[in-house]
C-alpha cells in the first residue's frame, strides 16, 4: 500500500521536452488514469515512476520515500506492459512465478500465490502452456497475474488493452475494474482511450504536451471541464463546438450565431456572465445535451431548436444525427425512433444548463 | 543533444563502460598501429632491438620503393578484379534473387542448391579449376580471376538480396505494373532503388572478399596479374623478410578497404545481422 | 505523378510478340546468367574432380584408367593427412569458443545506450576486414623474437627477458595462430551478437528488471534463448571458415615448423601444387567436402529440431 507523489518532474528526450513540470498526488488505494493524446507524455511519466527512465528534474515519492535513486526492482512496483512482455521460453506458471523466484521466495509460498492469482484471473487451466499457445486476452491475464503475485505497493499499467480487439477490450476492462475492487492497491493506468479512462478511474489525469491539463473524478472532468481541450477530449462522440458571440444586457445573456439565430442562456448562468458582452465564444454542446422536444413546456434553461436531420447513424438504442446549428455541423444523440429519415425536420430541445462556453483565444472554459 | 542528468550510479557505470570500450579498442587496434609504424620507419628503426615504439620521424621511403618498383600495380589489379567481380555479382545476383523472391523460381531446391554453393570450400575446387583454366588459357588473366570471384560471390549476393527484396512491399511493384510498366522496368526502376541499403552492404562484402582472397589469386595467376595479397607474400624470404615493404604494401592494401567500410558502415551492421537473422 | 504519366503515352504500349515471349520467360531468363556461372565454377569442377579421383593422374603419369577407390583407400593410410585433420580440429576447437566468448563480452559492453558507439564499432571492425595475409604478416612481425613488441611486453610483465620463437617453437605455434585468428574474427562475432542482443524484446527485459531478476537470471532465461539462433548460425559460419583456414597459416608459419601447423587446406595445396598428385588431391578434396557437408547437415538438423 502506498501513495505516489510527483513534484516538479521534468523529462527531456533529446531536445523534446516530453514532461514539463508535473505535480501529481495519487492517494493510497486510488486508481489514477493518465490519459491524453499521443505524445502528451503519459507513457514517459509512467516509465519515470517505474524507474525505467530517469527524470531530468523533480522528485518521485512512493509511500513517503523518495525513489529517484532506486532501481525499478527496488521500488516494489509491478507493471503490466502493452505487449504483455511474457517470457516466451517459460510456461505460464513459470512466467507468473518469475518475480517471486528471483527474490528467492519459499517454494510453498510461490505455489500458493500463483494458484491464487491464476484462480482470480481464471487462467488456472493454462499454467502449463507457453505464451505462444495463448490468445491475446489470455496473455494479458498472465501479464496481470505476474504483477499481482508480487503483492507490490503500486501497480502500473502501460496501455495494456491497446493490442486487443474491441470486444476483448470491454471484457478486460471489467476484469481490471474488478481487480481493483478485490486488491485495493494503488494503481496508475495509462491509456489514450477516454472510455477506458472514464470507466476505470477514481481520478483522471488528463495530460497535454507534457503538462496536466486537468485532473479529478471522471464526472467532474466531463461535466465541469476547465478548458476546451478537456471538453473536447472526453465524451464520445466528442463535444460540438459552435462559434458565437456573447451578448449580455440587464440580467440576461444569449449566444448569437454568425449565421443568425440565437439561444438565450438560463438566468443562473447569465448572472455569471455580466461584463462579457460582445465576447467571442465557442459554445460546447454535447450530443447528449440535445433531445427530442416532447411537445410540453420546457424546463428553465432548456430551449427549443428546429433542425433538419442530415446524416443519421443508428446504433440500436440511440441514433446519432447530424444537424446544422450556428452554421456548423453538430452531432445530436437522440433516442432510436426520434428520427427516421434524412431531410426530416425535427424539433429539438437543448439543455443550456449544461453547455460550456469556451474562450477561443485562451481555450479556457468561461462558464 | 541535451543529455538528461543521470543519477550517480548510472553515470559511474557509463564512465566505466567508456573506459572498457577504450581499452578494448586500443588492444584490438594496437597491431594495426604497429603495422602503420613499421611502414614509416627506416630499416634501422625496424630492425632495432629492443623495438622502438614510435618512429623517429615519419618517412615514406618504404612507400616510395613500392611505387618505383611498380609493385603498386598489384593494388590496381586488385581494384580492377574486386570491383568488376563485385559489380557483376551484384547485378546478376540481385536479378536472380528477385526471380527467387517474387516468382519462387526453382522452388526450395534451387534456393537450397545456391546456399550450398556458398559452403563449397575453395580448397576443394581450386585444383580442378586450375586445370580447367590451364586448358582454356585463362590463367594469369583478368577475366579468369573476375570469373571465379563473381562465382564465389553470387551465392552470398543471392542469399542477402533475397532477404532485402522480400522486405519491399509487393504493392509498390503491383501498382507500377498496373500503371503500365513491364516487369523488367519494375525491377530496375522500383526494386533496385528500394533495396539500395542492401546493395551497399552486400557490395562491401563482395568487394572485401575478392580483395582479400589469397588462394585463388595465388593459384590462378603467375606474373601478369598479381593482386595485392599475393604481392605481399613475395616479400617473405627464406632468410629475411622485407618488413618495410610488407608493412607499406599492407597499409596501401588496407586503406581502400577501410575507406569502403567506413563509408558503408551504417549499412554493415544491418548487413551482417540480416544475414544471420534471416539465415 | 504516376510513373505512367512520366512515360508519356506509354499507357497504351503493346509489347511485341518477342517482347511478350521474353516477359513470360523473364523469371528464368534473369536467373540464367547467375546459375550458369555457378554451374561452371561450382558443379563442373566437382564433377571433373570426382572423375579424376577415380583415376591415377600424377605429375609424371597420366593414367586415366579407372582404379576404383584406390586413392580413397590411400587416404586412410596417410599419416600426414590425419595429422592435418588433427591440427585443423585443434585450431577450430580452441578458436571458435574464444571468438564467441570475447565477441559476446564485447557486445555486452556496448549494448546499452552509448553515444559515440558508432565510432568504436567502425574502428573495431578493422581487424575483420583486412586480408588474413596482412593479419598473419602483422602478427608475425609482432611475435618476432628480436624486434617484435610482444616479446617486450611479456618481458616487462614477467620482469625478466621472455624470448619465444612464436612461429617456430612447436609449443607456441598454436597459441600464435589462435591469437591471430581470434584477434581477427572476434569483432565479427561482436557485430553479430550486438545486432542479436539489440533485437531482444526490450519490454521483456524491463519486466524482468521490475520483477527483480538478477543479471545472470535475465541472461539465462531471456537473453540467451533469444540470441540462440543467431549464435548457432554464427558458429556454423565461423566453424566452417576455421576448418578451411589457409591464409593466416600461410602468412604466419607456412605450415611449419615442418608440417606441424599444416591444416587440411594446406595439405591439399601441397599435394596439388607441390607434389602434383592430381588424383590424390581430388580424393582429398572430396574428403574435405564430405566432412564439411556432414558438419553442416548435422548442425542444421540440430537447429531445425530446436525450432
Amino acid at each position: 500500500m502506498a501513495d505516489v507523489k510527483l513534484s516538479g518532474v521534468h523529462k527531456y528526450y533529446g531536445n523534446v521536452h516530453a514532461v514539463r513540470g508535473v505535480d501529481l498526488t495519487v492517494a493510497d488505494g486510488e486508481f489514477a488514469v493518465l490519459v491524453g493524446p499521443s505524445g502528451c507524455g503519459k507513457s514517459t511519466l509512467l516509465r519515470t515512476i517505474a524507474g525505467l527512465e530517469d527524470p531530468d528534474g523533480g522528485a518521485i515519492t512512493i509511500g513517503g520515500a523518495v525513489v529517484n535513486d532506486l532501481r525499478p526492482r527496488e521500488r516494489n512496483i509491478a507493471m503490466v506492459f502493452q505487449n504483455y512482455a511474457l517470457y516466451p521460453y517459460l510456461t505460464v506458471n513459470e512466467n507468473i512465478a518469475f518475480g517471486l523466484r528471483a527474490r528467492k521466495a519459499p517454494e510453498i509460498e510461490i505455489r500458493k500465490r500463483v494458484s491464487e492469482a491464476a484462480d482470480m484471473l481464471g487462467i488456472g487451466n493454462l499454467l502449463q502452456r507457453y505464451p505462444r499457445q495463448l490468445s491475446g486476452g489470455q496473455r494479458q491475464r498472465v501479464a496481470i497475474g505476474r504483477a499481482i503475485v508480487r503483492k507490490a505497493d503500486l501497480f502500473l499499467f502501460d496501455e495494456p488493452l491497446s493490442n486487443l480487439d474491441a470486444q476483448l477490450r470491454d471484457e478486460m476492462r471489467t476484469e481490471i475494474k474488478r481487480l481493483h475492487h478485490e486488491i485495493t492497491t494503488t494503481m496508475i493506468y495509462v491509456t489514450h482511450d477516454q472510455v477506458e479512462a472514464m470507466t476505470l478511474a477514481d481520478r483522471i489525469v488528463l495530460l497535454r504536451d507534457g503538462k496536466i491539463e486537468q485532473q479529478g473524478a471522471p464526472l467532474e472532468l466531463f461535466e465541469q471541464p476547465r478548458t476546451g481541450f478537456v471538453a473536447g477530449f472526453l465524451g464520445s462522440p466528442s463535444i460540438n463546438l459552435v462559434p458565437a458571440t456573447l451578448k449580455t444586457s440587464g440580467g440576461c445573456a444569449a449566444v448569437v450565431f454568425q449565421s443568425g439565430g440565437a439561444l438565450t442562456l438560463p438566468s443562473a448562468r447569465a448572472k455569471l456572465l455580466t461584463g462579457a458582452d460582445g465576447q467571442e465564444v465557442l459554445v460546447g454542446i454535447r450530443p447528449q445535451h440535445f433531445s427530442r422536444a416532447g411537445g410540453g413546456p420546457l424546463r428553465d434553461g432548456v430551449v427549443s431548436y428546429s433542425a433538419v436531420a442530415d446524416l443519421i447513424q443508428p446504433t440500436g438504442t440511440r441514433t446519432f444525427t447530424t444537424i446544422k446549428i450556428g452554421g456548423v455541423d453538430a452531432v445530436a444523440e437522440l433516442q432510436a425512433h426520434d428520427v427516421s429519415s434524412h431531410g426530416e425536420r425535427i424539433d429539438l430541445a437543448i439543455d443550456l444548463n449544461r453547455v460550456v462556453l469556451i474562450d477561443p483565444a485562451s481555450g479556457l472554459v468561461i462558464a | 543533444m541535451r543529455v538528461g542528468k543521470l543519477p550517480a550510479r548510472k553515470a559511474r557505470i557509463l564512465a566505466l563502460r567508456y573506459l572498457g570500450a577504450g581499452v578494448v579498442t586500443l588492444l584490438f587496434l594496437f597491431p594495426v598501429y604497429w603495422l602503420f609504424m613499421i611502414s614509416f620507419k627506416t630499416p634501422d628503426e625496424i630492425y632495432h632491438v629492443p623495438p622502438l615504439w614510435i618512429p623517429g620521424q615519419i618517412q615514406f621511403s618504404n612507400y616510395y620503393v613500392l611505387f618505383k618498383d611498380g609493385d603498386v600495380l598489384a593494388i590496381l589489379n586488385s581494384l580492377i578484379v574486386a570491383g568488376a567481380s563485385s559489380g557483376i555479382a551484384i547485378v546478376l545476383g540481385t536479378l536472380c534473387a528477385y526471380s527467387l523472391a517474387r516468382f519462387g523460381t526453382g522452388g526450395e531446391n534451387l534456393a537450397m542448391w545456391i546456399i550450398s554453393q556458398r559452403m563449397i570450400p575453395p580448397i576443394a575446387v581450386v585444383f580442378p579449376i586450375f586445370l580447367i583454366y590451364v586448358y582454356f588459357g585463362l590463367v594469369d588473366g583478368y577475366f579468369g580471376l573476375i570469373l571465379i570471384y563473381t562465382a564465389f560471390n553470387l551465392p552470398y549476393v543471392i542469399w542477402m538480396m533475397r532477404g532485402y527484396i522480400v522486405d519491399v512491399p509487393l504493392e509498390l511493384e503491383e501498382s507500377a505494373l498496373v500503371d503500365g510498366l513491364n516487369r523488367w522496368e519494375v525491377i530496375w526502376k522500383i526494386v533496385f532503388p528500394m533495396v539500395r541499403a542492401g546493395l551497399m552492404a552486400t557490395s562491401v562484402f563482395t568487394f572485401v572478399f575478392a580483395w582479400n582472397d589469397f588462394l585463388f589469386a595465388l593459384v590462378l595467376t603467375r606474373t601478369e596479374v598479381i593482386t595485392f595479397p599475393v604481392m605481399l607474400t613475395h616479400y617473405f624470404g627464406g632468410q629475411s623478410n622485407f618488413w618495410g615493404k610488407i608493412a607499406a604494401m599492407s597499409v596501401l592494401g588496407t586503406l581502400p578497404i577501410f575507406v569502403a567500410v567506413s563509408v558503408m558502415q551504417r549499412y554493415l551492421v544491418r548487413g551482417i545481422s540480416l544475414g544471420a537473422v534471416k539465415g | 505523378m504516376t510513373l505512367s504519366a512520366s512515360l508519356n503515352g506509354a499507357e497504351q504500349r503493346r509489347p511485341s510478340r518477342l517482347g511478350r515471349m521474353l516477359e513470360d520467360r523473364l523469371p528464368y531468363l534473369i536467373v540464367a546468367p547467375a546459375i550458369l556461372i555457378l554451374l561452371l565454377v561450382g558443379l563442373f569442377p566437382l564433377i571433373y574432380s570426382l572423375i579424376v579421383s577415380f583415376q591415377r593422374i600424377t605429375m609424371t603419369e597420366n593414367d586415366t584408367s579407372f582404379v576404383g577407390f584406390l586413392n580413397y583407400a590411400e587416404l586412410f593410410r596417410d599419416a600426414r593427412l590425419w595429422a592435418a585433420l588433427g591440427h585443423t580440429a585443434i585450431i577450430t576447437a580452441i578458436a571458435l569458443p574464444l571468438e564467441l566468448l570475447i565477441g559476446f563480452l564485447m557486445a555486452q559492453l556496448f549494448i546499452d545506450r552509448m553515444p559515440g558507439r558508432q565510432l568504436f564499432v567502425a574502428l573495431l571492425v578493422l581487424p575483420t576486414v583486412i586480408s588474413p595475409i596482412v593479419a598473419g604478416a602483422t602478427w608475425r612481425l609482432m611475435f618476432d623474437i628480436r624486434f617484435g613488441p610482444i616479446g617486450e611486453i611479456l618481458s616487462f610483465i614477467a620482469g625478466e627477458p621472455v624470448r619465444i620463437l612464436w612461429t617456430v617453437n612447436p609449443a607456441y605455434v598454436y597459441p600464435a595462430i589462435v591469437i591471430c585468428e581470434v584477434w581477427q574474427w572476434s569483432p565479427f562475432m561482436f557485430l553479430l551478437l550486438l545486432a542479436a542482443l539489440s533485437n531482444v524484446d526490450q519490454s521483456q527485459l524491463e519486466a524482468a528488471e521490475i520483477d527483480g531478476a538478477s543479471y545472470l537470471r535475465v541472461l539465462r532465461a531471456i537473453v540467451l534463448p533469444a540470441i540462440a539462433p543467431v549464435v548457432a548460425v554464427a558458429c556454423l559460419i565461423r566453424g566452417l571458415d576455421l576448418v578451411r583456414i589457409f591464409d593466416i597459416i600461410w602468412a604466419l608459419t607456412e605450415g611449419g615448423p615442418g608440417s606441424r601447423t599444416e591444416t587440411i587446406s594446406l595439405y591439399t595445396y601441397v599435394q596439388g601444387f607441390s607434389q602434383f598428385e592430381t588424383s590424390y588431391t581430388a580424393a582429398i578434396s572430396f574428403l574435405v567436402i564430405a566432412l564439411l557437408t556432414l558438419i553442416t547437415t548435422l548442425v542444421l538438423k540440430r537447429m531445425e529440431l530446436a525450432r
